[in-house]
């Protein structure tokens, strides 16, 4: 470069130059977000305070698995507090806060600082954006609603004194379990993401999808058990009901004495038809939002 | 000790938006569901459902817990989100001023939110039942309750930048879980300092309502946690530095 | 008032987030008049005005606004006014509530008429009614800046005030702040663009890297880096030979062979770091190291050349 001369006009050549190489393409681009997206879920690359929250919550939906095998492992294999159908029933809590606390990042984060418009400006289009958000989020949920059962699937058999018949007595629950972890994680996905995508602001989407879960759930109760009649239908309103409805039609168990589904009393096929429904409608929503949205 | 311009800021900050109404409305599911109980089913458990599910369990228990969070973390939590924290911390107020006025104003919002749902929830559940004192027994733990977990939430937000999900974390994992499987530590969950206050407004028998916390140690910790959640507000505030802007 | 000190006393401030040193063992005091803060973006100015408002604890050394400490010191805020750089606003409040309530919590006695007078300052009477949330970037500053001086504070600090202002409200709002300082005032103001300090600034901190690295009067530093003999130590695989073919360059006016060492002087700081490059190779000679003998003072020409 030369020295700056004030009286004359010059343009520097600072050596810019055109990118040449290859270009990954659309593809490429959805997977970077997918997994970057998939990080950011859990706060890593990003500063300490926002690791803290997720890694929190995900050791609380771990607990009820550590202290089966701890029971297990201390008092005796025969005591079995958690079914595979009904560990759901132990994180569900869990599970909500999580996405009460992580889906307005994994959407608004964009939004708030106004960086969606590098996104759509790429090879990656509006309907990709969504979609690989959901589906790397659906990823996060499914180490909380997978992983502490896998946990306990090989504690126990190591836990046991007679592994080949653990296995021959457990494999069964194995399909199962993955379809139940599997299809909890992204209803859960697509369901607060639909939440907590229509805005910016953080406290309004937490708040969004706390009500679905947890607000919903002693209200279905109530109008099931005190209201009957059209009430009934509440259980439709409440995710923790009808997932719960749902992994007990897919384990083929049937509903327990005085829960919500008995009592509710539809078939528990049923539940698995509103679990596609929401994870249908939700991923639309997800979809339209960004397909909309000012970028 | 108050600031009547601070009183006023907050009042618009916290009502003038789509936000109130929304709580109103919450507020008034329980009022609904009373209804539909009232409609549905004869007296004959009317008591009993109206002290424990509607009231204790909803109102005290959800509404309660929920409206205080939504006001208690966004009467200052709102302004350091916003960047607008820096035009009332740059005066010269004491800090207590700062953060008693903040905290009248979400107590007040809190307060009138739920004890509306808890009166109407209480009569209409009750339905012409003799009331022995329920529906001024739960009045009286929403009032109360609204100013612990206010001053409780004000100190989170300004204590933590995500107030909302350690306040939720606090209600939904603490209090809905931890309380209920370990008797042992019902001693720090506000809503049961506000179902003990209840009690002591309540003649009805204990197989009606029974609360686990008695009425003398619940004032008692209501008291503590207040006063200890607001000095601890007042000290945050005045170590209060500002972050990157985010 | 302790007239004595300083307005503004800064004594070994540093500031460090966890690793990252923002602000490093910063000394200096002011008196009245305009001060401009230039340094490049990330220099750490913005840590340095909060530290003087009071919104952030020095992690070492001291920081007195009017001869008292800034941190923890909600009093101090009578007499100094702070415009940060952030554009919040109360969307809700009109200009002229936004202004009448900063007015309040201070405590005036006649808040109306301040407030009017402060937006009058401004030139923002035509839009005081009307809610701030719908105000363009240059108003919200405006804005912001008629609140914060509505107590006619002794000092204002402003946080890279000209942002978002167009050249005429900019010219505006330099003459107002020449005007306070004319009063007595002491006016501090971040910016890092050199034409803004070189207009307003009646003296100048030149912060790069969180460090101080040059302060007083902008034409005397300026006259400073440009026309003050610079020196270099060079380290070669020949010193003496490159020393021969250092001085046939027109920038080189002496060069100094000692031990190790050479230490080589130019009059032109520019020209001659383009230069040795070249003179190196064609004499056959490989440098093993080239060093400012004063790097501070480097660090700020450089800044200040490269803009």
């Amino acid at each position: 470069m030369q020295p700056a001369d004030a009286r004359t006009g010059n343009i520097y050549d600072l050596g810019y130059r055109n990118y040449t190489g290859k270009r990954l393409g659309r593809r490429h681009a959805v997977l970077a977000l997918y997994f970057y997206t998939l990080r950011g879920a859990f706060g890593l690359g990003r500063r300490t305070s926002s690791k803290i929250i997720p890694i929190v919550i995900a050791v609380i939906a771990f607990l009820p698995a550590v202290a089966q095998l701890a029971i297990a492992a201390l008092v005796s294999d025969e005591v079995d507090i958690i079914t595979p159908e009904g560990y759901f029933g132990f994180v569900e809590v869990p599970i909500a806060l999580f996405c009460a606390a992580i889906a307005p990042e994994i959407t608004g984060r964009d939004m708030r600082q106004r960086t969606l418009s590098l996104y759509f400006s790429r090879a990656l289009q509006r309907r990709d954006y969504a979609l690989a958000k959901l589906a790397a989020f659906a990823t996060a949920l499914t180490l909380l609603t997978l992983m502490p059962q896998v946990l306990l699937v090989f504690g126990n058999g190591l836990a046991t004194n007679d592994v080949t018949g653990y296995i021959s007595d457990n494999w069964a629950d194995v399909p199962g379990t993955f379809a139940a972890g599997l299809l909890i994680a992204v209803l859960c996905a697509a369901g607060s993401l639909a939440i907590a995508s229509q805005t910016p602001r953080r406290a309004y989407a937490t708040v969004g999808v706390v009500a679905w879960f947890l607000i919903s759930f002693p209200i279905a109760n109530i109008l099931v058990f005190a209201i009957g009649g059209v009430g009934r239908y509440a259980v439709f309103a409440s995710p923790f009901d009808f997932i719960y409805g749902c992994t007990l039609w897919i384990f083929g168990v049937g509903a327990e004495f005085e829960s919500v589904q008995e009592e509710a009393g539809f078939g528990l096929w049923t539940y698995f038809v509103a679990v596609l429904a929401y994870i249908g409608a939700g991923a639309a929503l997800v979809v339209r939002r960004f397909a909309r949205v000012s970028a | 000790m108050i600031d009547p311009t601070i009183l006023r800021l907050t009042v618009r900050q916290l009502l003038g938006q789509r936000r109130s109404i929304v709580m109103v409305l919450f507020a008034l599911l329980p009022v609904l569901l009373a209804v539909l109980y009232a409609l549905e089913n004869d007296s004959s458990d009317a008591q009993e459902w109206t002290a424990k599910v509607a009231l204790g369990g909803l109102v005290i228990g959800l509404v309660l817990p929920f409206t205080a969070l939504v006001f208690g973390t966004a009467a200052l939590g709102q302004e350091f989100e916003d960047g607008t924290a820096v035009y009332l911390l740059a005066k010269p107020i004491p800090r207590a001023t700062i953060v008693f006025s903040k905290l009248v104003v979400a107590w007040a919002a809190t307060t009138a939110v739920v004890v509306v749902s808890a009166a109407l929830t209480g009569a209409i559940g009750l339905s012409g039942e003799p009331g022995e004192g329920i529906i001024a027994g739960f009045v009286a733990a929403a009032v109360v309750g609204s100013l612990v977990y206010c001053a409780a939430f004000l100190w989170l937000s300004i204590a933590t930048s995500r107030a909302l999900i350690v306040g939720l974390l606090y209600v939904f994992i603490w209090q809905g879980v931890v309380v209920s499987l370990f008797s042992g530590v019902r001693y720090f969950s506000i809503s049961q300092y506000a179902l003990g206050i209840a009690k002591a407004f309540i003649t009805a028998p204990d197989e009606i309502f029974d609360p686990r916390l008695n009425v003398a140690p619940a004032v008692l910790f209501a008291v503590l946690v207040t006063v200890g959640a607001t000095w601890l507000s007042v000290r945050a505030l005045q170590r209060w530095e500002i972050g990157e802007a985010t | 008032m302790t007239q004595e000190s300083p307005a503004v006393e800064v004594d070994h401030v540093s500031r460090w987030y966890g690793n990252i040193v923002a602000v490093n063992d910063i000394s200096f005091a002011l008196n009245g008049g305009i001060t401009g803060l230039l340094g490049p973006n990330g220099a750490g100015k913005s840590t340095l005005l909060h530290m003087l408002a009071g919104f952030l604890r020095p992690s070492a050394g001291g920081v007195r606004v009017l001869g008292e400490p800034a941190w923890q010191n909600p009093a101090m805020y009578r007499r100094i006014g702070l415009v940060q750089e952030r554009e919040s606003v109360y969307p809700f409040l009109s200009g002229y509530e936004f202004v009448l309530d900063s007015a309040r919590l201070h405590h005036i006695a006649e808040p109306e008429k301040a407030a009017l007078k402060a937006i009058h300052m401004v030139e923002l009477e035509s839009a005081m009614s009307r809610a701030t949330g719908g105000y363009s970037k240059g108003m919200k500053q405006r804005i912001k800046i008629a609140a914060a001086l509505v107590h006619e504070p002794q000092v204002l600090l402003l946080d890279e005030p000209f942002n978002g202002a167009d050249p005429r409200q900019r010219l505006q709002l330099m003459d107002m702040l020449r005007a306070m300082a004319k009063e007595g005032r002491t006016v501090v103001f971040s910016s890092h663009i050199l034409e803004e300090v070189e207009r307003l600034a009646d003296d100048v901190l030149v912060i790069v890297a969180g460090r101080l690295a040059a302060s007083g009067d902008f034409h005397e530093i300026r006259k400073l880096m440009t026309d003050r003999p610079h020196s270099f130590f060079l380290r070669a695989s020949d010193n003496r030979r490159l020393a021969a073919s250092l001085v046939a360059d027109a920038s080189v006016y002496g060069v100094e062979l000692a031990g190790d060492d050479l230490r080589v002087s130019t009059s032109e700081f520019a020209s001659f770091t383009q230069a040795v490059a070249g003179v190196a190779r064609r004499a056959g000679v490989s440098i093993y190291e080239i060093r400012p003998t004063d790097e501070s003072l480097e660090s700020v020409f450089s800044y200040l050349v490269k803009r």
